[in-house]
């Protein structure tokens, strides 16, 4: 069953520069979704769009065939509804946490739902413990490690239950500890029925989930979407995309030109 | 990692569909002023790709056009006559037209803030109680004239000739100012002016703050920018007067602090690339025959106006 749709989608940056173009796609209920290309190919841009956050330049996008757009948002029903059901982490943690404590950045969600505060205590309760952060509770967010922010800046999402979470760049900038166990949390969210869309250029992240992929060109167009397998294999597309590269490299005192990944092909 | 999904996640009991077309939430000033600070960003890239195109005072030495334009500014203070000051308007709109700049956008600009800071301002002292003349336009017409410490309030209130006369000096004045000033802004990138006021011998350091800050500007819209989606991305309704307050307030105090630990980085940087506490900026390409020229003729211009 198809939960977000995008149709025909043009963005522009200050009236100028394109960020995407022509760009449909759906994405299906309880499925794993990868949005991938180099950087500045549109990735976040089209997140940010599905999220109902930006608004296309020409095109439209629909979450459960209601149309998104700044009218629709702007009625307090739908609002809710849709805020209710899709949570987008953002790939900057710093800007997403934005309460004086760690508890507080749990708890604004739920309340802001309407659900009374001992429930949503309970929710941040519950959340804190799934993350291993509840020796941050009372800790503002600007006292937190990188790997930290980001466990908050998904707990914060998740106490709101959302059906759909999108993250921007899960990984970027964590340590590999913390890669693993985002990757374990977002594989047990998708277990548990949600659907999960992200945004990356780490090809690994995309092997590991085994989402759908969508592939975004230099040229801001969808260039192809699939199976992770049938993307992963078609090297002619990665090369076009930018997303690996030729590369001439020394294993002792022989060279050896060939296709490089840091994580798909390259694994001696 | 599965075990340890909370039991309300796995809760996916549908709501009840929206009702839709009911409780509008109008855009608050958070939103208004979000939209500012995009602007700001839209503006910047704006004026860079404007100011790198091809044309007559775009291919010109950013240093001669700042000394001329700065030579613009006194003559265009100092001519007292209405005369003089059609001719700049005139030179300087066949100026704009020759650096093919885009017309409308650039009149619309010099026009609201010529009108804003030129004639809205000055029009009051157009009346007779301020400038003294023969009345043209009548306003109020009193019963009598009074006398008020050393201010006297005729019988007729209204608009006088000589009144009418200073408020269109003044406002041309502005007009111009603003319009010579715009037309460097539209055909020279900011960093390059910031660069050229050495010829004026504004020290290096200062250059550099300007240039450090003038490029925070944008850093620090595109954050704010970033920051309110990610809060937008989290709200289901309305945000609350208070709410509000408390959030930009918030918000405020973390700019501070990023800005405090961007400072350091960016000293950090400065000082692993050789920074030793003396700026020095790298040296500009000669100035051509053709910047003489074309300098000279723009100064001789500016002499006449200036003479006649």
């Amino acid at each position: 069953m198809e939960i977000i749709r995008a149709e025909r989608v043009y963005y522009n940056y200050y009236n100028r520069f394109p960020a995407l173009i022509d760009v449909s796609l759906e994405i299906n209920k309880g499925e794993k979704f990868a949005i991938i290309g180099s950087n500045g190919s549109g990735k976040s841009t089209l997140l940010q769009i599905l999220t109902g956050l930006l608004f296309p330049s020409q095109g439209r996008i629909f979450f459960h065939s209601y149309e998104l757009s700044e009218k629709s948002l702007r009625e307090k029903d739908f609002l809710g509804f849709f805020r209710e059901k899709v949570g987008f982490v953002f790939q900057d943690s710093d800007i997403q946490l934005f309460c004086p404590t760690v508890l507080d950045e749990l708890l604004f969600g739920p309340l802001q739902l309407g659900l009374e505060k001992q429930e949503a205590l309970e929710r941040a309760n519950e959340i804190m413990q799934m993350l291993k952060i509840e020796n941050l509770r009372d800790r503002p967010s600007y006292m937190l490690s990188g790997g930290e922010k980001k466990r908050v800046a998904i707990g914060s999402v998740l106490t709101m239950n959302p059906e759909v979470l999108l993250l921007d760049e899960p990984t970027s900038g964590l340590d590999p500890k913390t890669q693993v166990f985002l990757l374990e949390l977002i594989l047990a969210l998708n277990e548990a029925g949600k659907t999960i869309v992200i945004s990356t250029h780490d090809l690994s992240l995309v092997d590991e989930l085994q989402s759908r992929v969508t592939v975004l060109s230099e040229e801001h167009r969808v260039e192809k979407t699939g199976s992770a397998d049938e993307i992963l294999k078609d090297e002619d597309l990665l090369l076009r995309v930018n997303l690996i590269h030729e590369h001439v490299h020394y294993h002792g005192q022989t060279a050896h030109k060939h296709i490089h990944s840091h994580y798909l092909f390259h694994r001696h | 990692m599965k075990n340890d999904i909370p039991s309300f996640l796995l809760d996916t009991t549908s709501s009840p569909s929206p009702k839709r077309g009911r409780g509008r939430i109008s855009a608050s000033y958070i939103d208004k002023g979000i939209g500012s600070f995009a602007g700001v960003l839209k503006e910047g890239y704006a004026q860079w790709e404007l100011a790198s195109k091809k044309g007559f005072l775009h291919e010109f030495d950013t240093r001669i056009k700042v000394v001329l334009w700065l030579f613009f500014i006194v003559v265009i203070s100092l001519k007292k006559e209405i005369l003089p000051e059609l001719g700049i308007f005139f030179a300087i709109f066949v100026l704009s037209s020759l650096s093919r700049v885009n017309l409308i956008n650039f009149y619309r600009k010099v026009f609201l803030l010529g009108f804003l800071f030129g004639f809205l301002i000055a029009l009051p002292s157009a009346l007779n109680v301020i400038t003294h003349g023969r009345v043209l336009v009548p306003i109020i017409t009193l019963s009598k004239s009074y006398d008020f410490w050393v201010y006297h309030i005729p019988e007729v209130i209204g608009f006088t000739r000589e009144g009418i006369s200073v408020v269109a000096m003044l406002t041309l004045r502005v007009l111009n100012s603003l319009s010579v000033s715009f037309l460097i802004l539209y055909t020279t990138p900011f960093p390059e002016i910031i660069k050229a006021l050495k010829v004026l011998k504004v020290p290096d350091t200062f250059l550099i703050i300007i240039s450090l800050a003038y490029k925070y500007i944008f850093i620090f819209a595109r954050i704010v920018t970033d920051m309110y989606l990610a809060k937008k991305s989290r709200l289901v309704g309305a945000v609350n007067g208070a709410e509000a307050r408390d959030w930009v307030a918030g918000r405020i105090a973390f700019l501070f602090k990023k800005t405090q630990l961007k400072c350091d980085d960016v000293f950090k940087a400065m000082i692993g690339r050789g920074f030793s506490g003396e700026i020095k900026l790298y040296r500009y390409r000669k100035i051509t025959g053709k910047d003489w020229s074309i300098g000279f003729f723009l100064f001789v211009v500016e002499l006449l106006f200036l003479w006649s």
